[in-house]
């Protein structure tokens, strides 16, 4: 235990993971209405959401049982967002499918 | 406003509680007070280099690499501000912290969601992003503190995570309604895994990224429409 080593640490970890969110409004400042960055403001985040989606089904094994289930509650979280168009409840439902499942 | 932006982060509560909690659990066995756990939260706040963070100081690591693995762990953070240039204003040190606290959650909902008609855009932004910090540094917090005592199955939790992306996706396509990014989006995800599985998320987002900007420039039919 070195409290000092772990201070630093956590400085330095902070300055790194604040290093790379900030770039952008410091890059661009200023040049907001720029026609490809418009562009790019504009299709980055769906594409971000399916790469997020994609990043966190990839390593699922989908031939065992655990795989089975978080298909049942992707259906479920699809089903009920697309029913009811509440986020917050989709998300609930999903979640509490698959942890019914996974814990029983 | 209070009650709109925690019910708005509310699905950002239930993925990071039980990550902030499992993240505790680890670092206690480090040996450091738990108060420490909750100090990382707070200033750190970034959920795979916390728990990549435990390694390191286990094995000493020195400052140097410290701080390269952590920037490129998080370099895909380097593009979520694109999509944001225009929603924050010159909001002082509002917006600073704004961009300090920009994680994968936080920036899935603030590029999705439209802020409620009447409320004070800064403020509730403001709010998302310190409700969403609060859960993380509570989860911190509780898992270092108890640490294995806490009795309460969260196994299956973190779904919760893929829930709140996938539900954010179906906003997204309601929102742009036309097709090319999204299958840019698969391609360059396909090409990431094949090419760069270790940093899938970072190389995904830069290959899509360019794949547009080389399609609007080459192509007059995504200009025009796009």
């Amino acid at each position: 235990m070195n409290i000092e080593y772990l201070l630093i640490v956590i400085a330095i970890m902070s300055g790194a993971t604040f290093a790379t969110r900030l770039p952008p409004f410091v890059l661009f400042s200023g040049n907001e209405q720029h026609q490809l960055l418009q562009f790019i403001a504009k299709y980055t985040p769906p594409m971000v959401m399916s790469i997020l989606v994609i990043y966190m089904l990839k390593s699922v094994d989908y031939l065992s049982i655990e795989g089975f289930y978080v298909v049942i509650a992707l259906i479920v979280t699809i089903g009920v967002h697309l029913w009811r168009r509440n986020a917050l409840m989709s998300i609930v439902a999903g979640t509490v499918v698959f942890m019914v499942f996974v814990q029983s | 406003m209070i009650r709109v932006a925690l019910k708005t982060t509310l699905p950002i509560f239930f993925g990071y509680l039980p990550l902030g909690i499992t993240f505790g659990v680890l670092f206690q066995e480090l040996g450091y007070p738990w108060y420490f756990a909750t100090l990382m939260g707070i200033c750190i706040y970034a959920g795979a280099a916390q728990f990549m963070a435990v390694g390191l100081i286990a094995a000493g690591t020195g400052f140097v690499e410290i701080a390269i693995a952590t920037f490129f762990l998080n370099s895909r953070h380097l593009f979520y501000g694109l999509a944001l240039l225009n929603s924050f204003g010159n909001w002082g040190l509002r917006k600073l912290y704004l961009v300090f606290g920009l994680t994968d959650e936080v920036y899935a909902l603030m590029s999705t969601i439209e802020v409620p008609k009447g409320a004070d855009k800064p403020q509730f932004y403001f709010l998302m992003t310190i409700f969403s910090q609060s859960y993380w540094v509570l989860g911190c917090t509780l898992g270092a503190w108890a640490g294995t005592k806490l009795v309460f199955n969260k196994q299956g939790m973190e779904f919760a995570a893929t829930a709140l992306f996938t539900v954010l996706l179906i906003e997204q396509w309601a929102k742009i309604k036309k097709p090319l990014p999204f299958v840019v989006a698969l391609i360059a995800s396909a090409i990431a895994l094949l090419l760069f599985a270790q940093q899938m998320l970072l190389f995904a987002i830069s290959i899509s990224i360019i794949i547009m900007i080389v399609l609007r420039l080459t192509n007059q039919k995504v200009h025009d429409e796009y």
